[in-house]
């Protein structure tokens, strides 16, 4: 193809601009990353040769693995619990219609919304008041009330491509409600479920500031690394982070792998 | 559409039967109150109460450091009234409002070209490489910049290497918009990226059948088209800046304090919880207000538009 020059040149710094931006996003990550293999104490240029040192420190500290421990709890609850109330509200959302239906949805929806410092000290005053500061439950109690948003919106956009006929053909067949959502719509809805269950855990795994804030002694695995960040240059933060990276990073992918939303093959619903 | 119309629910097959049987769901009513009790009183007890009772507490005193409940508006006057929150709050819209313009400049022409100049699988990539920080270790990619930037950091050692003074660009100006932006750009671009990859791809041939140059269809078809997701990807990008904690904290040092980081030192000074509060709830009102503003213009905008054609 023969383009103008100009053309060309515009393409060019185009794809430059972009590919500039992807290097500003990527960067930070493959720091982390490649300097957990860094035997030098302080990260920096040049390379102090490769060391599993400090992944082999972490597995030693005590505190990082019970961390790692809760964070996989929490987050685990949290991806459980907030599927099953996101598919509620998006099945809710779907099907009925009802006076206050607005302030529901909006209920589920905000929390993301809130500064996580402001949620984070709301929670933690009202919460110490009903006697459940300090507890491992609170924090994914916590965590769910914010990542439901993201399981109703992912649920609720599968359940646009839901036939509207077919659960009133399956009543017509002597299902019950109940029993037509079981049968129906849930099997439908698999993938957004699967999507809904990681990307929660994801929202959960990475979470610090209202962790912190109502855990007291129980700390997650990012606010061990917060409380590391506040410490000392130390490098297990790297070797803590590359964990918690991968971990995240696979989460969001393979919930990805389960939405079916694509950039321009399906025009966006708002 | 209503179960109730349903007439053959009383020959039902035995297999539903484990689920009650069609009779005994009783009333329309009973599945969406079993599905919905559950989500109302989670939210309500864990998001709503917490954001009720913060702004309760904003009228609470703290006496020997226990708080308790009274009716006064000292705290309200003490921190509206204070220089210190004053000068935070000047300060944090400065810092937010230049994040936003910065993370709208930015993403309008990445998205573009990922929208426009891509093939669809390279745009599927693209989305997701974007995605993934949007839901990943914010907190670790900040303290990876805080090394990188720091003043015997990467880019200082390779500034060193050609023979250039060490800069300082950590804990200024632009080592805070370097994290700001790391938190807001990839999801601006995305909600840009999503609008613009939905414009009808028609009126750009039509415009370019009529002798538009790329710049005028950027001008005046699809700048126009995806105003709302502008504004979208604007108010989203202030209220993440506005509300922020780390970046401020990891990347000036918590000076001069944003609100966010005033909020953490009243509650660890002192235990001062209603002075706390009255700061976050002021917050939560602007960022209202701002998104308020945000709303009428996007919609504001089109209709006298449309009115004027």
């Amino acid at each position: 193809m023969n383009r103008p020059l100009a053309t060309r040149l515009s393409r060019l710094a185009q794809y430059g601009f972009l590919g500039a931006l992807f290097l500003f996003i990527a960067t930070p990550m493959l720091v982390i990353v490649v300097f957990s293999f860094d035997a030098n104490r302080f990260p920096t240029i040049p390379w102090g040769g490769f060391s599993l040192e400090w992944h082999r420190a972490i597995l030693d500290d005590p505190m990082i693995r019970d961390a790692f421990v809760n964070s996989v709890l929490v987050g685990l609850g949290t991806a459980v619990a907030s599927t099953v109330l996101g598919f509620a509200a998006a099945y809710i959302d779907f099907r009925y219609r009802f006076r206050l239906k607005l302030p529901f949805v909006l209920l589920v929806a905000v929390p993301p919304a809130v500064p996580a410092t402001i949620l984070g000290m709301a929670m933690l005053a009202f919460l110490s008041r009903l006697g459940l500061f300090g507890r491992l439950e609170t924090i994914m109690a916590c965590h769910v009330a914010i990542a439901t948003s993201f399981s109703m919106a992912i649920i609720r956009l599968r359940l646009n491509d839901l036939s509207r006929d077919l659960e009133p053909a399956a009543w017509n067949l002597g299902a019950s409600p109940a029993a037509a959502l079981v049968h129906v719509v849930l099997p439908f809805c698999k993938p957004a479920l699967i999507a809904s269950f990681f990307l929660s855990a994801a929202v959960s795994f990475d979470e610090f500031l209202i962790a912190w804030f109502v855990g007291g002694v129980h700390e997650t695995l990012p606010v061990r690394i917060l409380n590391l960040l506040q410490g000392q240059v130390n490098p297990k933060i790297n070797a803590v982070g590359t964990v918690v990276l991968v971990v995240s990073v696979a989460l969001v992918l393979i919930a990805q792998r389960f939405t079916g939303v694509r950039a321009g093959r399906r025009t966006p619903t708002s | 559409m209503t179960a109730a119309s349903v007439t053959t629910r009383a020959s039902a097959p035995q297999r539903w039967s484990w689920l009650g049987r069609p009779r005994m769901a009783g009333s329309p009513a009973v599945l969406p109150a079993v599905l919905g009790l559950p989500v109302l009183l989670w939210q309500a007890v864990f998001f709503a109460a917490p954001l009720v009772f913060l702004v309760v507490m904003t009228f609470w005193q703290v006496k020997a450091f226990r708080l308790e409940p009274a009716f006064v508006l000292d705290n309200w006057s003490r921190i509206l009234f204070s220089a210190t929150f004053q000068r935070a709050l000047v300060h944090t819209f400065a810092v937010a409002g230049t994040t936003t313009v910065l993370a709208v400049a930015l993403a309008f022409p990445a998205a573009y070209t990922i929208a426009f100049r891509l093939s669809p699988r390279m745009r599927d990539l693209a989305v997701a490489f974007l995605v993934v920080p949007v839901f990943s270790s914010y907190m670790l990619r900040i303290y990876a910049w805080q090394i990188v930037l720091s003043p015997e950091g990467m880019v200082n050692a390779l500034l060193g290497g050609i023979g250039i003074e060490p800069l300082p660009l950590l804990g200024g100006a632009f080592s805070l918009q370097v994290g700001l932006l790391t938190l807001t750009l990839p999801i601006a671009v995305l909600i840009l990226v999503f609008a613009m990859a939905g414009i009808d791809r028609t009126l750009i041939e039509a415009a370019e059948n009529l002798g538009c140059r790329r710049a005028r269809v950027i001008a005046h078809v699809i700048a126009p088209s995806v105003r709302p997701a502008i504004m979208l990807s604007a108010t989203t990008s202030f209220l993440l800046a506005f509300g922020d904690y780390i970046s401020p904290l990891f990347m000036t040092g918590s000076k001069p304090p944003t609100l966010s980081i005033l909020i953490v030192d009243t509650v660890k000074s002192g235990s001062q919880w209603p002075r706390a509060s009255v700061i976050g709830v002021a917050m939560l009102v602007m960022l209202a207000l701002v998104l308020g503003i945000g709303q009428w213009l996007s919609s504001g905008r089109t209709a006298r538009r449309g009115a004027a054609r």
